[in-house]
Parts: C-alpha cells; structure tokens; sequence
C-alpha cells in the first residue's frame, strides 16, 4: 500500500502535520535533516494526538547535574499531553526508555511528492 | 467492559478545570476590590519557581480553545472536546488557580472578594450553562468567618457539591477549620481536597519540578493523616472529604502506617475512637488522576490492600498536561462491575447532592 500524503514543500525542517494513510491518522515528521519521518499519529501511552504537539529539541544525557545541553532540535516529537519525548530519526523511540516506540511508516519523496508505504 | 475505543458512558468525573480570566471576574466584584485589578493592575503573585515543563505548559498541547484563548476557558470547546465524546454524566469543577483566593498569603479581604465573585461567575458561565457541570464552593479560609458566609450565600445552590479548603500552612486537623466543616456538613457539602501550590518540601520548594510533581501525595498524606489524628471525624460524623489528584497508590502504606502508629500511640489522641483504616474508608475518597502506568494485576493488588473497592473515583483532571483517558488510563480487562463504581456509581454515592439513581 502506498499514498502520497503531501508535498515536499509543505514541511521546512523542524515541521510536522497531520495527514491520513488509509485508514490511519499519522504525523508526518520532517527532521533537521530534512529527511520525512511517518508515525500514527496516537501516542503510545494514552492515545494523545501527536500531531498536536511539539517537533522540537531535547536536553542530552548528561554526567553532571545542572548541565542542559540542548540538541537534536526538530528531530524530537513531544506528545501534546503528557510531554514524553520521541526521537523520530530513531525508529520513534522514547528517550526515558528506548523499548517504547511509536509505530512507525516508510516515507520516501518521489517527485516532490511525500509518500507514505506500508 | 469498555473497550478502548468506545466512550465511557455515564462517567463522572471528579476533576475538571474551568478557567477564569481576570477580566470576566470584573461584573462580579465590587469596589474597591475591582479598581486593584482595573487601575492598579494586580494580578497574584504566583511561587512556584519553575513553569509546568510539558508541551504548552500547565496544559494539554490541544486544549488551547481554537480562537487562541486558554485553556478551560470555553464551554463549547470543553464540550466538544470533554463532555461529549467521553459520554460524561457529570463532571466536578475544581477551578481557581488563578487567580487562587484560597492561596492568597496575605490580604484576605480581596481573597474573601474574590471567591465570592468566582463562585458567582462559576455559576452564570458554567453550572447554569450545562446541566452536566456541578461546582465547588471557593472559599478564602485565611478568614474563616468570611469563609462561612461564603458557604452560607452560595452552598445552597443545588449544583454546589463540595467547598474547597487551601493547602498550606495550618493543616485541617486544625479547629481553625471547625466552623468551616459545620457549615459544609450544615449544606451536605463535601470537602474537597487539590492541590494548588502546596508546601511539599519542608514549606518550600524542591529544586527541580519533577520532584514537586512526584511528591504531591506527600500533600495529601499530610492532610489525611493531620484530620484523623485530631479528630475531625469523630467531631464531624457526616464529613467527607475528596482528595483530589493525588491519585490513590499512596493509601494502602498510609493506612497500614497509620493502624500500626494508633495501636502504639493511641494513648496520645483518646478522641480517635476507631481504627485509622475504617475512618479511612468511612470518610474519604481519593480520584485516581494521574494513574500510574499498572497492569491490570498491579493495579487490583493496590485496590486490594486499600480493603475496599468504594473509595476510588475516576478524574480526568482536564485540560491539564497530566490529564488522563476515560478510555485509556485504567488497564484493560478489568471487572465490569468494578470500573462502573470507579467512573461513576463512587462518585455519585460521595456527592449527595449529584443525581442518585432510583432505588
């Protein structure tokens, strides 16, 4: 199954949208990169829409407390309710705990044209 | 049971937060109090050190009204977004943070004003507004006559389920609080118990949000335990009290605490005239929001150590960040007849004065 969900220039880097894959309802990411990024746009702990969140960054692992080192800016999805963080360059995994990830779909841009496959 | 997908019919809801903007509170307040907000521009000063670090702050990312007024702050979108699609029979309004009279620490004649002007604007806009909206009476209890007037003029609204007590400093063991209890026992009130900026850390603040989010039960064992141990109950033998999201894991360690401290030390408070569990389970209800993530057997262990399935109430406590799903908070598969207690047949049975079922 393949669609086309939206254009390449309907997403600068550091943008995502909502858009529909079938039956799904997906977020559609772009990252830093500007490479595209797919997930069902439901979170995976109770359901938000994540399209209603955030694409933005997030402070590193640190050794020492009190140092925020904020990177990765446009590549982490923040869920619009309880915050959790998703890096979506990573498969969608979450940054508390790398084994809880979103369900993820392959993009790949043909002729200026975003398209989502399964 | 539900599945997932499917609305929670006839859910009541413990907590849900309206929210006043200062000028809608303006009609409702009289001079000289509405000339501090118009001329002098005070708005109250707030202690918390640190924002709400989730997406949009202390709310949900998706709750901001869509002609970009905050949160809480439309019934219509409340309603399209709360009420209709989670099938609510009721819902609780646990509003005034802000401004908060019942935390104001100093100037108690405003905050007196104010609550008065809040409950009078939660009733125009909210409780009149959607037959499903029940309230809570904002009391100043810094001065606890202005306070009992305030629950004489407006708790006996039929939709005025439960007064609100502050958290801070004097906790509610205190006999400061008596007048208080006789008029909400006198109005068949319930007391209410959420937290607003309460002093978890020794009155003060830890360093970093996450720990003073953490430890907000702390709060709530604070007052449970103060109200048994002074007697309250014994003193108010109709009074209830909802503790209001502080969620309900921390129960089972602190009746279990509270037995073993009254078997050694009952001698030091002869008007504790029952076990501290059974008062426990007589007189207080606690909302489940925000539910830690528990199977379904993690979650039926703490429910068994509590001794009771009838002193849990679903909150959704909306439309803050932390909110919690009618439809996906709880864990899956458990008993029918369980979940219905918990998202509504509690609540009802708590709160007098919501609609009780026939027979």
């Amino acid at each position: 199954m393949k669609e086309f969900v939206c254009h390449e220039e309907d997403l600068q880097p550091g943008q995502m949208m909502h858009a529909t894959f079938g039956k799904h309802d997906i977020v559609v990411c772009r990252a830093s990169d500007g490479h595209y990024y797919a997930f069902l746009d439901r979170c995976i702990h109770q359901g938000a829409p994540l399209s209603k969140g955030k694409l933005c960054g997030a402070p590193q692992p640190t050794d020492e407390v009190g140092d925020y080192d904020f990177q990765q800016e446009g590549d982490i999805l923040r869920c619009p309710w309880h915050g959790r963080e998703f890096d979506v360059k990573n498969n969608g995994c979450m940054l508390a705990d790398e084994r809880m990830k979103l369900r993820n779909f392959k993009v790949e841009v043909e002729n200026g044209e975003v398209a989502v496959t399964k | 049971m539900a599945t997932k997908t499917e609305s929670r019919t006839g859910l009541i809801d413990t907590d849900i937060h309206e929210r006043v903007m200062y000028e809608e509170l303006l009609p409702y307040l009289e001079q000289p109090w509405r000339r501090y907000i118009t001329d002098c521009h005070w708005i109250q000063e707030k202690h918390m050190p640190y924002t709400q670090p989730a997406v949009a702050g202390v709310d949900r990312a998706d709750a901001r009204v869509p002609d970009g007024r905050p949160a809480g702050t439309d019934l219509g979108f409340m309603q399209e977004q709360l009420l209709n699609p989670n099938g609510h029979e009721a819902g609780i309004l646990t509003g005034a943070l802000d401004p908060s009279p019942s935390s104001m620490h100093g100037w108690y004649e405003m905050a007196t004003a104010l609550a008065s002007a809040y409950n009078d604007w939660q009733i125009d806009n909210w409780l009149d507004r959607d037959e499903r909206l029940y309230g809570s009476v904002q009391i100043a209890a810094q001065d606890p006559a202005g306070a009992v007037r305030e629950i004489e003029r407006v708790g006996t609204h039929p939709k005025m389920v439960q007064v609100l007590l502050p958290l801070d400093d004097i906790l509610w063991g205190d006999p400061y609080y008596h007048p208080i209890f006789e008029a909400a026992e006198k109005h068949n009130l319930m007391i209410g118990m959420h937290h607003n900026e309460p002093p978890v850390h020794y009155g003060k603040w830890p360093r970093y949000f996450i720990e003073w989010h953490t430890l907000i039960p702390v709060a709530h064992m604070n007052q449970v335990t103060n109200l048994i141990f002074n007697g309250v109950f014994e003193k108010f033998p109709n009074l209830k009290v909802m503790m209001i999201e502080g969620g309900f894991t921390y129960v089972p360690f602190l009746m279990r605490k509270m037995d073993q401290q009254y078997k050694d030390l009952r001698h030091e408070v002869p008007w504790v005239t029952k076990k501290p569990s059974e008062t426990v389970k007589e007189h207080f209800c606690f909302t489940t929001q925000p539910l830690e993530e528990m199977t379904k057997k993690e979650f039926l262990q703490v429910i068994d150590q509590m001794g009771s399935e009838d002193i849990v109430s679903f909150s959704t406590d909306y439309p803050h960040w932390d909110y919690d799903s009618p439809t996906e908070a709880l864990p899956p598969g458990l008993d029918d007849t369980f979940v219905r207690k918990m998202l509504s047949e509690t609540a009802r049975k708590f709160y007098p004065k919501l609609p009780q079922k026939e027979g």
